[in-house]
């Protein structure tokens, strides 16, 4: 309903009698209902899934938590604690680290790719997939294992690198120099859903611009910054956020990777490793819950950083 | 263009909200009713292997058939999501009834109330062992009975010892400085990448270490050491490294998360290793050579003096909140106590801690398994006082002290700092627990 049509409705409503207007409220509430009752599956989700533990884990922060005994009551101890937690510091930086490394690199990957993709060649779909399978499979257990395999100090990197003369030794995930690299790498090598979200951009871009700008002779460089990249902001706005997001959860590869212990010396131990560590390892599921208020908090500035920072440089077409 | 401001907001927060949710977790699990000794519904969880659940489940069926009132459902498990999946049930107060459970997270459980005290349901334990009992008292209460003896041992690969050409060492006179020295020569003669020993350096080579020089893991609720006392320790860990008597930095650090098979003792790359005595017939399967189990080593070089104990490989803990809490202490009494069960499950979980029963199936026990009996009715002289379990966060000690040694072993530290590190983290897991 457009606001013009709106208004008119309200017009009519108010000259109407008391009687007619309680009728149409009445109709509306019934309407309200039903609107309700079609939200409910959605809603109870939300409350029972997401907000309930969410306000939970909020009440769980302030608490001691063993899991096993109920909570006590226990202030701010648990926020207290972390200001002097050398692990948890460690794991900050492990996970900033991470995030601010991996995610350009894997947007650039992305978009790249993306790029080369959308040419309406021919058997695009099946490279499509081929690019994005690493996704499919790169947060899963098995790849994990995998990596393990390949990259251990008798895997298929050092083997491969020995055919070269290289006398290879190093354990790329056993050893803390280049662990936190091989696991940013692992991730940088799962770029398929930024990729199949940028080519679906790229596909929107009308081939009208470039017809025009190919016409006043702008190279296919100026093509790409003048046209591309500004069209294509938001969705690399989008994947941006996203990625900042999931990445700063990131689980399961370095779970796998280093066994559960963030090791070799914690290099690394992510966020939310650590997190799992304090909360079913050592019991303490009162710290672990102030720990995940503390990712909620950074991911909100970051978030919000980003968004402020998008005014400059997103350009919004609606 | 696809996306507007308002549509990507939501998603963002979506997003976070997943975050805040990841520490708001609750499981479920198994549940029971009222019953006496002879009757009622028992949740029962191990964790294990194939053989320990083949043979476990038809213990099961054998108590079934033989109490026709008591309904057992079996929920076996894998050590590395066991416990996580144990603390989720507790939480949720549906914990099973009967519990394999492990000294490392005995006294996390008991103290916070969530065991039995078994003693006031009949708990038999007259015919044990000496020393075998008490590992599963916290503070005099048995929330625990011993599944199984172990003892911690050094296996050796004699075919890697005759092809160096070196005599496998006399286990009752050897120090410290001759494992090193003799594993140090091992990998120099031996060649191709073979090492002496694999890493011995873990939390029960520690506290056998530091027992030799009247000091403990854990005293009374906590640390029996100070950051001097594993300088040495530490000190010792770099002479094996520098003596090449080990693995390099990375190879020990990816053993470490590998499973038995695939250590290098098993795999020919090593002529030395530690394990608990009751992997013994693990590794002789996996690795396909029959090995030799050797006292660890003294300061002394006297073996009489290497303070040496039994532990329990597990023990049997019921839920204090069992609704049948007779029938789960007649169950684990007829699990330590009958040959009945030690028939079908034999030593699998280490030798059985009641004498009479160990009598009976000895016999039938596989040669490596009845080696194993041997050696440990043979150590008796050497035992010293049973270590206690670790109090709450006394289980981080292995985590903690592995952090510290790799920090070592690649040179990011020195030996003071990281005894320090270790004792702090470790003291403050301690008191936060």
């Amino acid at each position: 309903m457009s606001a013009i049509s709106e208004l008119s409705s309200l017009k009519i409503t108010r000259a109407r009698t008391p009687e007619e207007r309680r009728m149409r409220a009445k109709e509306a509430g019934r309407d309200n209902k039903a609107g309700y009752l079609f939200l409910a599956p959605w809603l109870v989700g939300l409350l029972v899934i997401t907000v309930g533990p969410m306000l939970a884990s909020l009440y769980l922060s302030f608490t001691d938590y063993s899991l096993i005994q109920a909570p006590r009551w226990a202030g701010l101890d648990n926020y207290a604690r972390m200001l002097e937690d050398p692990r948890l510091h460690q794991s900050l930086k492990v996970t900033f680290v991470y995030v601010f490394v991996s995610v350009p690199l894997q947007l650039l990957l992305a978009l790249a790719i993306a790029v080369l993709l959308d040419r309406g060649m021919r058997g695009l779909s099946l490279y499509r997939s081929i690019f994005y399978l690493p996704s499919m499979l790169g947060g899963s257990v098995a790849i994990a294992v995998l990596w393990r395999q390949i990259f251990g100090t008798e895997g298929l990197v050092n083997q491969i690198l020995r055919l070269f003369g290289v006398n290879a030794s190093t354990g790329w995930i056993s050893d803390p120099q280049y662990a936190l690299g091989t696991i940013i790498l692992l991730h940088v090598w799962t770029f398929g859903s930024p990729m199949v979200i940028f080519l679906a951009g790229l596909r929107q871009i009308p081939g009208m611009y470039y017809e025009a700008a190919a016409v006043d002779g702008a190279s296919r460089w100026t093509r790409f910054t003048r046209i591309t990249l500004p069209l294509l902001s938001p969705i690399i706005f989008f994947n941006l956020v996203l990625q900042i997001i999931g990445a700063f959860q990131s689980f399961t590869q370095a779970f796998v990777v280093s066994n559960g212990s963030g090791g070799p010396s914690d290099s690394t131990l992510f966020y939310t490793l650590y997190l799992y560590q304090r909360g079913f390892g050592q019991f303490q599921m009162g710290y672990a819950a102030a720990m995940a208020w503390l990712l909620v908090v950074i991911v909100g500035v970051l978030t919000a950083i980003n968004f402020f920072a998008s005014r400059y440089w997103v350009f919004y077409d609606d | 263009m696809g996306v507007n401001r308002r549509q990507f907001l939501i998603g963002g927060l979506g997003a976070m909200a997943a975050t805040a949710g990841l520490a708001g977790l609750s499981g479920c699990g198994g549940s029971s009713s009222s019953g006496s000794a002879t009757s009622g519904d028992l949740a029962f969880t191990w964790w294990g292997n194939d053989v320990r659940n083949k043979e476990t489940t038809e213990a099961i069926a054998a108590y079934g058939k033989a109490n026709p009132g008591v309904k057992i459902s079996p929920q076996p498990g894998e050590w590395a999501s066991y416990w996580d999946k144990l603390a989720t049930q507790t939480a949720a107060n549906n914990a099973p009834d009967v519990i394999q459970m492990d000294m490392a997270y005995i006294s996390e459980y008991g103290n916070r109330g969530a065991l039995l005290d078994l003693s006031k349901y009949g708990a038999d334990t007259s015919k044990f062992a000496a020393g075998t009992v008490d590992s599963g008292k916290i503070d005099g209460t048995l929330y625990g009975i011993n599944a199984g003896i172990n003892t911690p041992t050094i296996l050796v690969n004699p075919k890697l010892f005759a092809k160096a050409g070196i005599d496998v060492p006399d286990d009752k006179t050897w120090t410290w400085n001759d494992y090193k020295q003799i594993a140090g020569e091992l990998t120099g003669k031996l060649g191709n990448g073979i090492v002496g020993t694999a890493s011995p350096f873990n939390d029960a080579t520690l506290s056998a270490w530091l027992r030799q020089q009247g000091k403990e893991l854990f005293v009374d609720k906590g640390l029996g050491f100070t950051a001097t006392d594993v300088v040495g320790w530490f000190q010792l860990m770099l002479d094996f490294q520098n003596a090449k008597a080990m693995p390099s930095a990375s190879a020990i650090t990816e053993e470490a998360s590998q499973s038995l098979d695939q250590g290098s003792l098993v795999t020919g790359k090593a002529a030395m290793a530690y394990f608990w005595s009751n992997q013994v017939e693990a590794v002789n399967q996996a690795a396909g050579t029959e090995m030799k189990l050797l006292r660890y080593p003294s300061l002394a070089g006297k073996a009489a003096e290497r303070k040496a104990w039994y532990k329990a490989s597990m023990l049997w803990s019921a839920s204090s909140r069992s609704k049948s809490p007779e029938a789960a202490v007649a169950l684990i009494n007829w699990w330590v106590n009958s040959t009945d069960c030690a028939n079908i499950c034999l030593a699998e979980r280490g030798i059985p801690a009641n004498t009479e029963v160990l009598g009976t199936v000895k016999p039938k026990l596989s040669k490596a398994q009845q080696s194993v009996a041997t050696f440990i009715d043979e150590i008796k002289p050497e035992l010293a006082d049973t270590p206690i379990a670790p109090p709450p966060g006394g289980g981080t000690l292995g985590d903690v002290m592995s952090r510290a040694m790799s920090d070592l072993l690649f040179g990011r530290s020195n030996v003071n700092d990281a005894a320090k590190k270790f004792v702090d983290e470790l003291t403050s897991n301690l008191s936060a627990s």
